[in-house]
């Protein structure tokens, strides 16, 4: 049964121990309808995407993580056209484990409620299957970044997913030398956008939701014992993970990440998902920065369903000019 | 509509206010919705970069300074209150000379998520610390680890002040402002309350532009003898039966942020439509920091303010909507959607279903006037009132 989740920061090793597959859920290619009879059209088209695939598809349930404010009240909203909801109060200020542990732990007594026990074994298995899965990914994205894949590997079960790793890492071959273009921003699950970049001849590296930030982690450093300590392995996991604009970080972690990824990159793009607040309000201030390094700087505004590619075009090769 | 005489009070106690801070040598930029009490008890000055755009908004220069910080890059999509008051601090001045600049900052997320980001910015530009006082979001109900959580912040954030400013927190100074905080926030409550008298005494536009000290003056004397006063002219409005406005035959509640380059339209409008709107979910929302659980002042604060009205599931809105409803006996809701804020707007169209009293839904910003659409909102305004 799918339990469907948006956010990275969905503990999916939890969800997947209980028996439900974790799917998350992405705008697809049809438009938007029904779900603006719920939601104002200044909510992004990601929220507003996830609302009419939730309308219209077969999920058991979702759980959302806080993030943003609009994923915040979407969860409301959800429950509100008859959705089972569960919320995890993930931290907005990344620091406090305790707590955070606490919260999953309710999370359990939620899944125990929807008929899914969680052992400490199918806990333990999940969190090593999640964890080669993650490797995989990195080891594919270091030779060849592979977006078709990496966005598959989200809505299929995780043992699927390392299989399909597995067969793509055979032929996957490393790029050659060409410009490379850091493409930093939330989601985007259209990988038509990505094939624009390299058929503008780039080379891809990305800080992206649906690319890199799924499956870049810092791993803590104890094997668990019980159930309480792979609990608190999954809290450490996920506080310390690639970091994204929806948390608050001491010393601006999110501004240092993006900043040292661009090093070894000729341009930096922006992708931002329109109306999302938490990568708009970091994009003037991260963009000087960028350019103090001597990086050329674009922004692209996406809306899903993406219809027209051929602006998006021209400016990703009016960027590759200027290189 | 006859105003309220306390109204001109208001703004010389505001000029005060804001005069005091270009002298103050340890100041706070703080959110409204943040335990400013903590701040009056170390004598650091709270700057309150909300009510500064509510200000903007009003003196209708909203558009021109966020168009200073659109120039930087700042999306058009982004917070208006947010956006003019930033482009205030690229632009060097505002309507009232530009705010001091901060010691350090005190983002509180129990109004949205929104103002980290803002103040992450501020942080960078002024290159002063950030203390975020992270609010878990209550769908349901308000748990012990929740409530935990924030007390462990809230003890952080006396060190984190200490550090800053050197000084002690004094225990009994800080009882006395959470005191005197009570004390306003339960006058305060009662001003609004007069409203349910028939005719009512005030329209929400009193209320809009009355809050500036429950927001900006919480916990101080000040607050205290205002909301003393203004409800001594209530009292008086409704024993001799003054009503706000001639003819009310409709009562209504307004939702969300008011359109604060538009208050004056709104009044007028409604005016001449003999609808009163008596009251409003806004400024309500300040008249519930006023629980003080048991003797332990933190943990009172950690709760009062986790529960705040932009911080809870959909569900508990409806409640106090539909209470307000009951209070003040509306006939029907006024919604203002407003585009700079996702967490007071998303939920309006399931809400809306859930109320018992029939409602509009009109499409604005609070604080950026090129984005208002005069027809679209006579329209739909109109159509209701002949609807009620």
């Amino acid at each position: 049964m799918k339990v469907g989740y948006l956010c990275t920061f969905t503990p999916k090793e939890i969800i997947h121990s209980a028996g439900f597959l974790p799917y998350r859920v992405f705008a697809t290619e049809s438009p938007i309808t029904l779900a603006s009879g719920y939601i104002q059209s200044y909510a992004c088209s990601q929220a507003r995407g996830a609302l009419e695939c939730a309308l219209n598809g077969d999920f058991y349930a979702f759980v959302f993580t806080r993030c943003c404010d609009t994923l915040m009240r979407l969860t409301d909203i959800f429950e509100f056209v008859g959705k089972r909801v569960h919320n995890i109060e993930f931290p907005t200020k990344i620091g406090n484990i305790d707590y955070y542990v606490k919260e999953l732990k309710e999370f359990l007594a939620v899944l125990k409620e929807w008929g899914g026990d969680v052992s400490f074994e199918s806990l333990l298995e999940s969190i090593k299957l999640y964890r080669e899965l993650e490797e995989k990914l990195k080891k594919l994205f270091t030779l060849a970044p592979d977006y078709e894949t990496v966005i598959k590997v989200q809505q299929i079960d995780v043992k699927d997913a390392i299989k399909l790793v597995d067969e793509k890492l055979k032929s996957a071959k490393k790029w050659g030398n060409k410009p490379k273009v850091l493409i930093t921003g939330s989601v985007c699950p259209y990988l038509k956008v990505y094939d624009l970049f390299r058929e503008a001849g780039f080379s891809i590296k990305d800080d992206i939701c649906t690319g890199s930030r799924f499956f870049e982690f810092n791993y803590p450093s104890f094997e668990p014992e019980d159930l309480d300590s792979a609990l608190r392995f999954i809290a450490e996991k996920y506080f310390y993970k690639s970091p994204c604009p929806t948390k608050h970080y001491s010393n601006d972690r999110r501004f240092d990440y993006v900043l040292k990824l661009a090093e070894d990159c000729d341009a930096v793009v922006f992708l931002l998902v329109k109306f999302c607040e938490p990568h708009f309000f970091d994009y003037p201030q991260l963009k000087e920065k960028l350019e103090q390094m001597g990086k050329k700087v674009a922004l692209i505004e996406l809306e899903f369903p993406v219809v027209s590619t051929e602006q998006i075009r021209t400016r990703i090769e009016a960027l590759r000019e200027v290189i | 509509m006859r105003r309220l005489e306390i109204s001109e009070k208001m703004r010389e106690l505001m000029t005060g206010y804001y005069m005091a801070g270009m002298q103050a040598d340890c100041n706070a930029w703080i959110t409204s919705g943040a335990p400013v009490e903590l701040l009056h008890a170390f004598d650091v000055y709270p700057v309150y970069p909300e009510n500064h755009g509510a200000l903007i908004g009003a003196t209708k220069f909203g558009g021109y300074y966020c168009e200073f910080a659109e120039k930087k890059g700042f999306s058009r999509d982004l917070c208006s209150y947010a956006r003019c008051d930033i482009g205030c601090v690229f632009a060097g001045t505002s309507p009232i000379g530009g705010l001091p600049k901060p010691t350090f900052l005190f983002a509180c997320n129990n109004i949205c998520n929104t103002v980290v980001k803002w103040y992450q910015v501020l942080s960078r530009i002024f290159k002063v610390p950030l203390f975020v006082l992270d609010m878990p979001f209550i769908r349901k109900e308000l748990k012990e680890h929740h409530l935990r959580y924030v007390e462990e912040q809230l003890y952080d954030f006396i060190k984190f002040v200490e550090k800053i400013t050197d000084r002690k927190l004094d225990d009994a100074k800080l009882r006395d402002v959470v005191l005197k905080s009570m004390e306003a926030v339960e006058l305060y409550s009662e001003c609004l309350r007069m409203a349910s008298n028939r005719p009512s005494p005030m329209t929400c536009f009193d209320a809009f532009v009355n809050m500036a000290p429950i927001v900006c003056l919480r916990g101080t004397d000040h607050a205290v003898a205002f909301y003393k006063e203004m409800k001594q002219e209530l009292e008086e409005r409704v024993k001799k039966g003054i009503s706000a406005i001639d003819n009310e035959e409709i009562r209504l509640l307004w939702d969300n942020i008011p359109v604060w380059y538009r208050l004056k339209w709104f009044g007028e409008f409604f005016e001449k439509r003999n609808a009163c709107l008596v009251a409003d979910t806004y400024t309500n929302a300040w008249s519930g920091f006023k629980v003080v659980r048991g003797s332990d002042v933190i943990s009172g604060i950690a709760e009062v303010y986790t529960v705040s009205y932009l911080n809870i599931g959909m569900d508990m809105m409806v409640d106090i909507i539909n209470r307000l409803i009951e209070i003040y006996d509306v006939d029907g809701v006024v919604m203002h959607s407003n585009r700079s804020c996702k967490p007071y707007s998303f939920g309006q169209y399931e809400i809306q279903k859930k109320l018992s009293v029939p409602s509009v839904i009109i499409e604005a910003d609070m604080v950026d006037e090129r984005v208002f659409s005069e027809a679209q909102v006579v329209t739909r305004l109109e159509a209701f009132l002949e609807m009620l």
